[in-house]
């Protein structure tokens, strides 16, 4: 079950999310409306992250 | 989707060892974090002669200095005012204010950025998950909505799982019968002391049976109950509905639960959280199972006023066995099984008031409320409990019994006094119902 999941492979998509949300963060600076919600949707990333990401970058998915 | 059993299969069923690991690299991460970002924090440390990098090894976190709850009241009310020294993030990333209930004393502020009130919907995600909420629920929410954290989390993890929320503040306690009853809706969230007070008022002021509403399962929180086996079943015959616990706290986040699988004790979150248990006497870290200490907490991804070994005063022990739902998270024997502070000697006896309301609720004759006064006659420690008769129930056909109990249970003698149904004080949300008056020299 764990493994069908394949971390690995969500992860990477976790993480261009990540990094799109930040390059449209960097991008948003007099857009409110971009800003805040780039923001936002950066802490949503973040529970990806600590759902996910962590798991990966701690190596400590099934091998 | 529905039918998978965790809300996250890999973390929920992590071996063991790794679990392990992943507690000690969030620590690290989290400790490292507070170092660098907080005055407080890094002064603590340095004061003890540490930084991060000497914690090298899980037995190495035990050399962190505890956070007590009056250090964080000694620093805040200063600039950057009112968090005080302890904030890590700039004034302007805090988005949300919530104060403890000053149960204990002055109310301690937690500032949480907009991560982390998505981190406390997160793991309350958890815990609903968990005890069955889907996407098909209608949750109400009966409760103030107000400065202390209490449900706020529970509402918002409810709406991520994709259930229907019901924002039950302001209306009074009838209105809120009524609005369950109008809406179907199949789920509340409530401390067992107002879950106790709903059933009283539907079914003695309304005519209402809750158990023939649409309630199928509560979740309890803000003060140990859901855990004491008689006031589980008096709120599970009372709503036909299963009743789970839950356990967390302003300062920590919600840190445990209880699964559907009800194993007499709460899931720590694991993946989330770091518990210690520590020997009230001796500081010692406890291990093993079976032995009651207090439990020291970390918060591992908290970042606006981190939550690092806390001493939260919360009495618990682990249980021996891992719960048969599968989850790798340990359990903690019998819920919270209360406050050091609460927990005292009386007559040179350990005295638990959870003890005392696990007899209490266990006599059917008797109402739910009670309470319990210790006081002392010169050097002598007295114990007064008061109890509520049902209607139409004698005084003479339950007082040996609950004396009986009360002496197996607990080992000491009382002083009981027997009022009226509906004489002691009614409670709508916490109850303080264990009174030490030798403390207050009253």
């Amino acid at each position: 079950m764990k493994n069908c999941l394949g971390v690995n492979g969500v992860n990477d998509k976790i993480l261009k999310v990540k990094q799109l949300l930040v390059e449209l963060e960097s991008d948003a600076k007099q857009f409110p409306a971009l800003d805040r919600n780039s923001k936002r949707a950066l802490a949503s990333i973040k529970m990806l992250e600590l759902n996910i990401s962590d798991i990966v970058a701690f190596d400590l998915a099934d091998s | 989707m529905n039918h998978q059993k965790y809300w996250n299969p890999v973390l929920e069923t992590l071996p063991r060892e790794k679990l392990k690991l992943l507690q000690f690299k969030k620590f690290k991460r989290i400790l490292n974090w507070a170092y660098t970002h907080s005055k407080f924090h890094k002064a603590l440390y340095e004061t003890a002669g540490l930084t991060p990098d000497d914690i090298c090894s899980f037995d190495d976190i035990k050399k962190i200095p505890k956070v007590e709850k009056s250090m964080m009241r000694g620093i805040q009310n200063k600039d950057p005012f009112p968090y005080g020294d302890a904030l890590c993030v700039p004034l302007e990333e805090v988005s949300t204010f919530r104060q403890t209930s000053g149960t204990t004393g002055q109310p301690v502020y937690q500032p949480d950025t907009w991560q982390d009130w998505e981190w406390w919907s997160e793991c309350w995600s958890f815990v609903l998950w968990a005890q069955g909420y889907r996407p098909n629920d209608r949750v109400f929410i009966p409760f103030g909505y107000n400065i202390f954290v209490a449900f706020w989390a529970g509402h918002y993890a409810a709406e991520k799982l994709g259930c229907e929320v019901v924002p039950g503040g302001v209306l009074d306690t009838q209105s809120r019968i009524l609005k369950i009853q109008e809406l179907n809706a199949s789920a509340i969230m409530a401390t067992p002391t107002y879950v106790l007070r709903m059933a009283d008022v539907a079914k003695n002021k309304m005519g209402i049976e809750p158990s023939e509403l649409s309630i199928n399962k509560i979740t309890c929180a803000g003060e140990p109950g859901a855990s004491i086996p008689s006031t589980k079943k008096r709120m599970e015959d009372a709503w036909g509905a299963k009743v789970y616990d839950h356990s967390g706290a302003t300062e920590i986040g919600a840190w445990s639960y209880e699964c559907r699988n009800q194993p007499c004790g709460m899931h720590v979150n694991e993946a989330m959280f770091l518990v210690e248990i520590e020997d009230i006497d001796t500081g010692e870290i406890i291990e093993e199972a079976g032995r009651k200490g207090k439990m020291v907490i970390t918060a591992l991804d908290r970042v606006a006023q981190p939550c690092i070994r806390f001493d939260s005063k919360d009495v618990i022990e682990w249980d021996s066995e891992l719960c048969s739902c599968g989850r790798s998270f340990r359990l903690i024997k019998g819920g919270v099984l209360g406050r050091a502070d609460d927990i005292t000697k009386v007559k040179g006896v350990l005295l638990s008031p959870a003890a005392i309301e696990e007899v209490v609720r266990s006599i059917d004759g008797l109402g739910d409320e009670f309470e319990i006064i210790v006081d002392k006659q010169g050097d002598v420690d007295r114990i007064k409990l008061k109890v509520e008769l049902m209607p139409e129930v004698t005084r003479v056909s339950i007082e040996n019994q609950l004396k009986d109990q009360l002496r197996l249970k607990t080992n000491l003698g009382y002083r009981i006094e027997f009022y009226d149904y509906g004489s002691l004080p009614r409670y709508e949300v916490k109850a303080k119902r264990f009174k030490d008056l030798r403390k207050t020299n009253i």
